[in-house]
């Protein structure tokens, strides 16, 4: 039986909440909330940045809707379940791409994207049966140029970035890729893989994932009272399909 | 994630309950903090070390974790089970939302086949149509072997249990009141016999009265354990309009029969809001559901 793209990328909608706009309080890389004295979030300030553009599709409140939907499509407790969150995942990119790809590539630097791949598990075991490669797989508009050429080292236990954490198994010289991820929670995982893609010789690499995870207790000015619950609920408008975080860049 | 073939100790099931009634996490996030710890009295732990001894304000008295465990022994023995987020029963569809409550009391027992659950619901005050109606969907959804869930109100829940009994199948009620309680009391005896023949569960303290507040935080249940939400008849103020809501912010399907319509909160929901169908039978809610929850789903422009 077929879903439309359509229909099966609204089942979350309600949930969805836009990318604030860019300015003081939100990181220039990530998009998350900052102290306005600073221009990055920590983890972004402390590692190395090899994206040319992160664009997150909505934010992701910890515990929220999304979150859950991101977190059931791989863990959830029964083929049911996983296949419901993933078959609208899959859509969520599928819409996205096919409206805002340009946006990315625009924001990137670059005409377009001539390869597609997705960031892997830093297990092994676990990569092999990677329920995010099984759902990007459905996504029409970038078929033809997906392709995985990142495999997990195996010798990076921790979280955070590291540059042995991912090797690239095929050269890349002056390829621009655009990398994508279910999730961005301090970006360590995405930019070890932007560092292996960018060492095997790639042009540009960008950053496309669903959800900007955000801990809704969390205070970007420690002692402020404000939270990032507060700053989530004073995001203008509702999500919307027409724009994204670098629309029109 | 922990792990949900292990057996839950009826110490962790307590703590639980001293979580909820302890308040120091939001209720919408309690269950997924104890998830995410996987274990309660783990939590209970991190929130409380400066606290001795611990006592927690349960049903309008102060009892301790021991305690909590002996209450917990007392309603099983009253027929009363404790359901909470740790245990491998807790209603698979239920887990999927994000102000999934940590503890259900369940009367009776719940089924696997619950995850092909879909809630019926609609006003208490139903016209003669809107029952007949209520009563045609349950048993269309019997037909394809749905569970069918209500809340034993008056009116178009009555009616789609009622349905669903004759036509031999499975109903379950989630209710707005502790286990003690029956509202309105004329469903009392119906209550009864979906606590003997099916399930009857309830997110409140089993001596919780009827209030403003607890219908609503039922619907947002109501809408997590099953499938998907049909409203037969609803106005504006009706938790039934509320469930919609809830329904759509769960990611679930809403279906709204024709009739709705001449509510401006209907016509809204028909044309604003992503994931709501409007339908005339239950046939057709059948065949949406076929669809939206097919194994062999795939994407197409």
């Amino acid at each position: 039986m077929a879903l439309t793209v359509e229909e099966a990328s609204e089942a979350y909608q309600r949930a969805m909440i836009p990318i604030a706009p860019p300015g003081p309080g939100i990181c220039r890389v990530c998009w998350g909330f900052v102290n306005r004295d600073f221009d990055s979030c920590y983890p972004c300030g402390h590692q190395p940045d090899n994206l040319k553009a992160v664009v997150p599709i909505t934010y992701s409140e910890n515990l929220g809707q999304i979150h859950l939907a991101l977190r059931n499509y791989k863990d959830g407790n029964s083929e049911g379940v996983r296949r419901y969150a993933a078959v609208r995942l899959a859509a969520i990119f599928w819409r996205f791409l096919a409206r805002h790809e340009e946006c990315v590539a625009r924001a990137a630097g670059v005409d377009g994207f001539d390869l597609v791949t997705i960031v892997p598990s830093s297990d092994p075991e676990r990569d092999k049966s990677s329920a995010f490669a099984q759902i990007t797989g459905w996504i029409k508009p970038i078929e033809s140029r997906l392709e995985r050429v990142l495999e997990p080292t195996g010798d990076v236990k921790e979280r955070g970035f590291a540059a042995g954490r991912f090797r690239a198994t095929a050269a890349l010289a002056e390829r621009s890729v655009l990398l994508l991820d279910d999730t961005w929670t301090t970006g360590g995982q995405a930019q070890s893989a932007a560092a292996a893609l960018t060492a095997a010789g790639a042009s540009a690499v960008a950053l496309v994932a669903i959800g900007r995870h955000v801990n809704r207790d969390y205070e970007p000015v420690k002692g402020s009272g404000e939270t990032c619950g507060d700053l989530l609920d004073a995001i203008p408008g509702e999500f919307s399909w027409d724009t994204c975080a670098v629309h029109g860049s | 994630m922990f792990d949900h073939d292990t057996l839950v100790s009826t110490r962790e099931r307590a703590a639980v309950l001293a979580l909820l009634a302890r308040r120091r996490v939001q209720w919408n996030r309690l269950a997924g903090s104890i998830e995410e710890v996987g274990s309660a009295l783990g939590l209970l732990d991190q929130l409380e070390e400066a606290d001795d001894p611990r006592l927690f304000a349960v049903e309008g008295a102060e009892v301790t974790l021991d305690q909590l465990e002996e209450r917990v022994i007392a309603y099983e023995n009253e027929g009363i089970h404790l359901i909470t987020v740790l245990d491998a029963a807790y209603p698979m569809n239920l887990r999927m939302v994000h102000d999934r409550p940590p503890a259900l009391f369940v009367r009776g027992a719940l089924a696997p086949t619950d995850e092909r659950s879909v809630a019926v619901v609609g006003s208490r005050r139903a016209s003669a149509a809107g029952l007949d109606k209520a009563a045609e969907i349950a048993r269309d959804l019997v037909a394809r072997e749905y569970v069918v869930v209500s809340g034993l109100a008056a009116g178009i829940d009555t009616a789609a249990h009622r349905a669903t009994l004759d036509a031999g199948g499975r109903t379950v009620a989630v209710i707005g009141t502790g286990l003690r309680h029956h509202f309105p009391s004329q469903n009392a005896e119906l209550q009864e016999r979906l606590g003997r023949e099916s399930a009857v569960v309830s997110q409140f303290w089993p001596g919780q009265e009827p209030r403003r507040w607890t219908f609503p935080q039922r619907n947002a249940v109501m809408s997590g354990f099953a499938r998907a939400s049909v409203v037969v008849e609803a106005g504006n103020k009706s938790g039934a309009r509320m469930q919609a809501r809830l329904a759509v912010e769960h990611g679930r399907p809403v279906f709204l029969l024709r009739s709705l319509l001449r509510h401006e909160w209907a016509k809204t929901y028909a044309e604003h809001r992503p994931g709501t169908y409007v339908v005339d039978s239950g046939e057709e809610v059948v065949a949406h559901l076929e669809r939206l929850y097919s194994d062999e789903l795939i994407l197409t422009t």
